[in-house]
């Protein structure tokens, strides 16, 4: 059995390999990030070593512990998409006793547990600063692991039902954007804390003392423990390590059986307010319903309503954690808002590619290309426009800048139209990719595909070029206020044209290209 | 026939070394319901993308009304009316809203759109799920509110691929009515379908399609000539039989 579903997992991964080229160009990249990641963690555990060996084994457990937690929350967000759910084995005539090792053990082959096992693996060269700890260590390994995939089952299947509802995952989804975004501001928060409470070193041992007595970090709390010499807590922390895999894979299986019986179905989330306002707002012509749709869209799918707050929350928590890092309020904050021209840069390249096939309607009504892109930009616009402003206007004020506000209104909002403008002129050649409106945006290719980080780059490359003297305007104001202003207009003029031609010429190439276009966007890969 | 609502030459195209639909040509004349029958993998989809805009054809053309949907597919589009099958909807949008955009997008005016929407609404006994979003239709109403806005501009062609599949019997014979009465006005359909009788009571032609190619075109009666057209269309695209001993291992006694 276990064979069997090893197996088909393999095969799973295999078939989104080999699908199309851009996933191969999107695996390699993949591989590089998790490898940078890994190797970050590698330099940092052997400067520890190196460095204050007393605080290897303190920091491993933490280690452990958030890997554990990792894996908890991750299972949360890719549970629609979860290629050995319970219900697939549903109508086979197979005893759930037979069927968790295999599940789990499939479970664990991915990106997610091989990561994860290289991350443990870079931990045991920390944990080698003492003989028997290293033991110890190398021995709860697996331990560790199983846990990890343990509390990824186990929080997904109890929390399956959930989980299944359509308002909780969106709900979720927006959470966890919250929590990614603003997880550098969440940090420096975390260490001022702790240089708060004294020496960092003590801070972490206290952290540590406490994690290795949790569930979360209790398998490596036992090297942890044996490092230090003390028999009697090693053996109490294996126990709690040990419970807690029992405890885990008791609830998981409990959940899967009954999934087996019972299987959870995706549910909606009843009526909606429909309100005319929009409507309103807008013509009521081609133009004015693609963007009236846009609008809506950016309010009921998750996948559009994580990159609205994402352009909202990064400029504010840029300056957040300029803030905390201390020396006051700097001119650069007010800044801060052009970052945000990195989330609108996505919501434009991709904004095809989020409809997917839906976007046959399009085709079938006969839409011309300019009506449509039209309607997408104004959408967009009227969603991040107001957005931008406040930021700047915010980002200004706290800045103890104001006269730089013309500047920075001028570069965020003329680059932001420049890269939209690029981005609409080339979108019928490079659509990117998006995950499906169903399905997790931190699930596979979220990241729009190595066609899209294509797109990125051209549209990096223009905006840089053609917005270079107007963000060039902005800092000069610095100096010379009126170069605020008339990068203002710079910036207005320059995206105005921008936008113009970009609807223009993608606009005609769409009407040339529609069908190539619906079927590069409606690819399942 | 001069007046040829659909017409398809020589409709070609190929996935890799595999032509799902080789050289089909076809008419479809004024006020006529055409049944396009064939197998599984037949290339009925494929042929009624091509012939809707979706897809571009490797070789041939489709004319609308005398519209090259492929030179000309503004003027062609815009007499007809389409419900693709498997093609996803802008579902997070609710039934009226899905309404009021699609009549929009094809440029009409919003207080026609508005009163056509209601009426539609209520004709498919949708009214009450007016303000759901579509993501969470079942399948029926799913086909019920595609079907709506392929009629809301009141095309002269419409083009339904598999139309009755999940929709209930009440709803399926108000779809019949609303089909009926379209025909009985000169408008003219084509639509796919795997029920042979469901075609045998609502058609008046058949187009037979199997591996890309059109075995048989004509009005009902001739070309079931005599027998029942599921006989009929078993003998065009040819039975698998099963072998004496084959699957013998089923019989449970």
């Amino acid at each position: 059995m276990a064979a069997l579903v090893v197996g088909l997992r393999l095969r799973q991964l295999g078939r989104t390999l080999t699908r199309s080229p851009w996933a191969i160009v999107t695996l390699v990249l993949t591989g590089i990030g998790a490898l940078s990641v890994l190797g970050m963690l590698g330099a940092g555990i052997a400067t520890l070593r190196i460095g204050v060996p007393g605080l290897a084994p303190d920091a491993l457990v933490l280690l452990a512990a958030a890997l554990v937690l990792g894996w908890a929350v991750g299972s949360t967000l890719v549970a629609g998409e979860d290629g050995l759910a319970p219900e697939l084995f549903a109508l086979l005539p197979v005893r759930p006793a037979r069927l968790l090792p295999a599940v789990l053990l499939a479970g664990a082959l991915g990106i997610g547990g091989v990561a994860t096992l290289l991350a443990l693996g870079l931990g045991l060269v920390g944990w080698s600063v003492d003989g028997g700890a290293l033991v110890a260590a190398a021995l709860t390994t697996p331990l560790v692991l199983v846990t990890c995939v343990l509390a990824g089952r186990a929080v997904a299947g109890v929390l399956g039902r959930q989980l299944a509802r359509r308002s909780t995952r969106d709900l979720l989804l927006v959470l966890a954007t919250l929590l990614i975004i603003g997880s550098g501001l969440l940090l420096q928060a975390a260490v001022a804390a702790l240089s708060a409470l004294g020496s960092p070193a003590e801070a972490i041992g206290a952290a540590a003392e406490v994690a290795a007595w949790t569930p979360l970090g209790a398998a490596w709390g036992v090297a942890h423990a044996v490092a230090e010499g003390r028999p009697l807590v090693a053996v109490a922390q294996l126990a709690i390590a040990l419970a807690t895999a029992a405890v885990l894979w008791w609830a998981w299986a409990r959940s899967f059986s009954a999934r087996l019986t019972a299987p959870v179905v995706a549910s909606g989330g009843g009526a909606v307010r429909t309100g005319t306002l929009i409507d309103r707002l807008l013509p009521a012509t081609p133009v004015g319903a693609i963007a009236a749709r846009g609008i809506r869209y950016r309010l009921r799918d998750p996948r559009h309503i994580v990159n609205v707050v994402g352009c909202a929350l990064l400029p504010l928590i840029v300056l957040g954690a300029g803030l905390a890092g201390g020396g006051g309020a700097s001119a650069a904050l007010a800044f801060a808002p052009l970052l945000a021209i990195l989330v609108v840069t996505t919501m434009v390249q991709l904004d095809t590619a989020y409809d997917k096939d839906a976007v046959a309607l399009h085709v079938l009504t006969g839409v011309r290309g300019t009506h449509d892109r039209a309607g997408r930009l104004l959408a967009i616009g009227a969603v991040a426009v107001p957005l931008l402003l406040v930021a700047c206007v915010v980002c200004a004020l706290v800045a103890g800048r104001p006269e730089l506000l013309p500047g920075t209104i001028g570069a965020t909002l003329g680059v932001s139209m420049v890269v939209a403008g690029i981005g609409t002129a080339i979108s019928p050649w490079l659509p990117g990719q998006a995950p499906g409106p169903e399905s997790s945006p931190f699930g596979r290719g979220s990241s729009g595909g190595g066609q899209a980080l294509l797109g990125l780059l051209v549209m990096g490359a223009g905006g840089a070029v053609l917005g270079g003297p107007v963000i060039a305007a902005a800092v000069g104001a610095l100096w010379l206020p009126w170069l605020g202003w008339l990068g203002l207009a710079a910036g207005l003029v320059l995206g105005g044209l921008a936008v113009w031609g970009g609807v223009v010429v993608g606009g005609r190439q769409v009407d040339r290209r529609w069908p190539e276009l619906l079927a590069a966007v409606s690819r399942e890969d | 026939m001069s007046d040829t609502v659909l017409a398809l030459r020589g409709l070609t195209k190929r996935f890799g070394p595999k032509a799902a639909v080789d050289g089909l040509s076809l008419d479809v004349p004024a006020g006529s319901m055409l049944g396009l029958l064939g197998p599984n993998g037949a290339g009925k989809t494929t042929t009624l993308s091509m012939a809707t805009g979706l897809l571009r054809p490797d070789a041939g053309s489709a004319w609308v009304l005398g519209a090259d949907v492929w030179a000309d597919p503004a003027a062609a589009k815009a007499r007809m009316g389409v419900l693709p099958d498997g093609v996803r909807m802008f579902d997070r949008l609710s039934g009226s809203e899905l309404l009021r955009y699609t009549g929009l997008l094809r440029g009409m005016p919003e207080p026609l759109v508005r009163e056509r929407a209601g009426e539609l609404l209520e004709a498919l006994g949708l009214a009450g799920a007016g303000s759901t979003l579509v993501v969470d239709y079942s399948a029926g109403m799913r086909k019920k509110i595609g079907l709506a806005c392929a009629l809301i501009h009141a095309p002269r062609l419409l083009v339904l691929d598999e139309p009755f599949e999940a929709v209930d019997p009440v709803s399926g014979e108000t779809i019949r009515q609303i089909l009926r009465g379209f025909v009985g006005s000169g408008g003219t359909v084509v639509l796919s379908s795997h029920v042979m009788e469901l075609v045998e009571s609502l058609c008046d032609r058949v187009a037979v399609i199997a591996e890309g190619r059109l075995l048989a075109d004509g009005a009902l009666d001739e070309v079931r000539a005599g027998s029942s057209l599921q006989e009929r269309f078993l003998a065009l695209v040819g039975t698998h039989a099963l072998g004496e001993g084959s699957l013998s291992w089923l019989r449970s006694s």
